[in-house]
């Protein structure tokens, strides 16, 4: 099946056609969430469905390559490209109000990230992929005692040393963008395979990864000045360090073994499930700046 | 109002759509009612803190992940200033330049 990476609605395999009918018709509806993914993604220029029909082809067309290339080049794109998410341009300098931010949102998107691993589990028989993820939930929410504690401990240590209270960030309610990024990452786990789910899921530790200059980023994760440098708190630096240490090799990790299992019959649902987790993950990544304003604007 | 953005949207010029709202008294094209909610939002920002009943043209440069660097024309008075949205459309931040 072809997805619209919108709305998720499905079209017969290898149908392009279909899939531009159905944009251009919400295009004549003036549809701001259609519009808007066909002016990012594909074209501004209003085009006929034939055209279309092709230029979303050569969108979804692996060119040769893999369905790993493929994701890593989108993500990058939407995220780490010339024109990159506004929250990465956000992470170029130190702002205690972002990190804020991030602590509360994140602490959201962790407790579904566990839940989407074990859906995982529970769909496949595959060794190396429950063994993947098991290690995945270690690591980012239970860790592993005193000295290597948890991804989402690390978060909230983070959280605490710019002020916010332990308490503040677990009980929390997400902010709109995030609990509706949350509902679509529960929804592809639930309903969908376990290899989409990984793609959904995986994919989005790309953005914290170090090694995708050779994949056109232009921008890193955050200035890795802040490392360095004394501005940040120790639990800032850890928190950061963690995630941008650990995760290059956890992000293509997943993204070989969905490369490995990736076959002509479940590519577009892979490429389709991708799709809707990354445009998700564009509004929760929003959601994180929203919750620094509106901090900063309560100070 | 003109906008330097003549061939589509007047927010951002893309040509898909059929949205068209009446802003400060001229039909405007957009390509979508978010379009048209950040430009409207926009407008009324501008007269706010420039005090002027009427804007001339617009001119934007930018996107929507790093914002637009404007030039607002009224008459002979210009206004230069920077803002940038949630991908909803509201207003994120706006600073004059």
């Amino acid at each position: 099946m072809v997805d619209c990476a919108v709305c998720g609605s499905r079209f017969s395999k290898g149908n392009y056609n279909e899939l531009a009918s159905h944009l251009i018709m919400l295009a004549k509806k003036s549809d701001w969430s259609h519009v808007s993914w066909l002016n990012r993604n594909i074209t501004k220029a209003r085009t006929d469905e034939a055209k279309l029909s092709g230029l979303l082809s050569q969108y979804y067309s692996l060119k040769g390559k893999g369905i790993k290339d493929w994701i890593i080049r989108d993500f990058v794109h939407h995220f780490r490209g010339s024109n990159p998410h506004p929250f990465i341009l956000a992470m170029q300098s130190y702002n205690v109000d972002v990190l804020k931010g991030y602590a509360i949102e994140h602490h959201h998107f962790l407790k579904q990230w566990i839940k989407s691993c074990s859906y995982v589990i529970a769909k496949t028989d595959f060794d190396e992929v429950q063994d993947y993820e098991l290690e995945n939930i270690m690591t980012e929410l239970h860790g592993y005692g005193k000295d290597e504690p948890s991804h989402h401990e690390l978060l909230i240590r983070m959280g605490e040393s710019l002020g916010l209270d332990r308490k503040t960030i677990i009980q929390s309610k997400p902010l709109p963008a995030t609990a509706r990024a949350v509902s679509i990452w529960n929804d592809i786990a639930s309903q969908r395979t376990w290899i989409e789910t990984m793609a959904a899921m995986h994919s989005l530790e790309l953005v914290a990864n170090r090694d995708l200059g050779r994949y056109g980023a232009k921008y890193p994760y955050f200035n890795p000045d802040i490392l360095s440098g004394v501005q940040a708190t120790s639990e800032v630096r850890e928190f950061l360090r963690e995630g941008y240490e650990a995760d290059v090799s956890h992000s293509y990790v997943a993204l070989d073994i969905i490369e490995k299992y990736c076959t002509p019959e479940n590519l577009e649902d892979i490429q389709g499930s991708y799709l809707l987790s990354a445009n998700a993950f564009s509004d929760y990544l929003e959601a994180r700046l929203e919750r620094g304003e509106m901090i900063e604007n309560k100070q | 109002m003109k906008t330097n953005n003549e061939e589509g949207c007047g927010l951002c010029n893309a040509t898909w759509g059929e949205y068209h709202r009446d802003i400060e008294g001229e039909d405007m094209f957009f390509c979508c009612n978010i379009c048209a909610d950040i430009f409207q939002n926009m407008v009324e920002e501008v007269k706010k803190r420039t005090g002027w009943n009427t804007i001339d043209r617009v001119e934007l440069h930018g996107n929507y992940s790093s914002g637009r660097e404007c030039t607002a024309y009224s008459g002979s008075n210009q206004f230069k200033y920077y803002f940038r949205t949630y991908g909803d459309g509201r207003m994120m931040k706006f600073e004059e330049r």
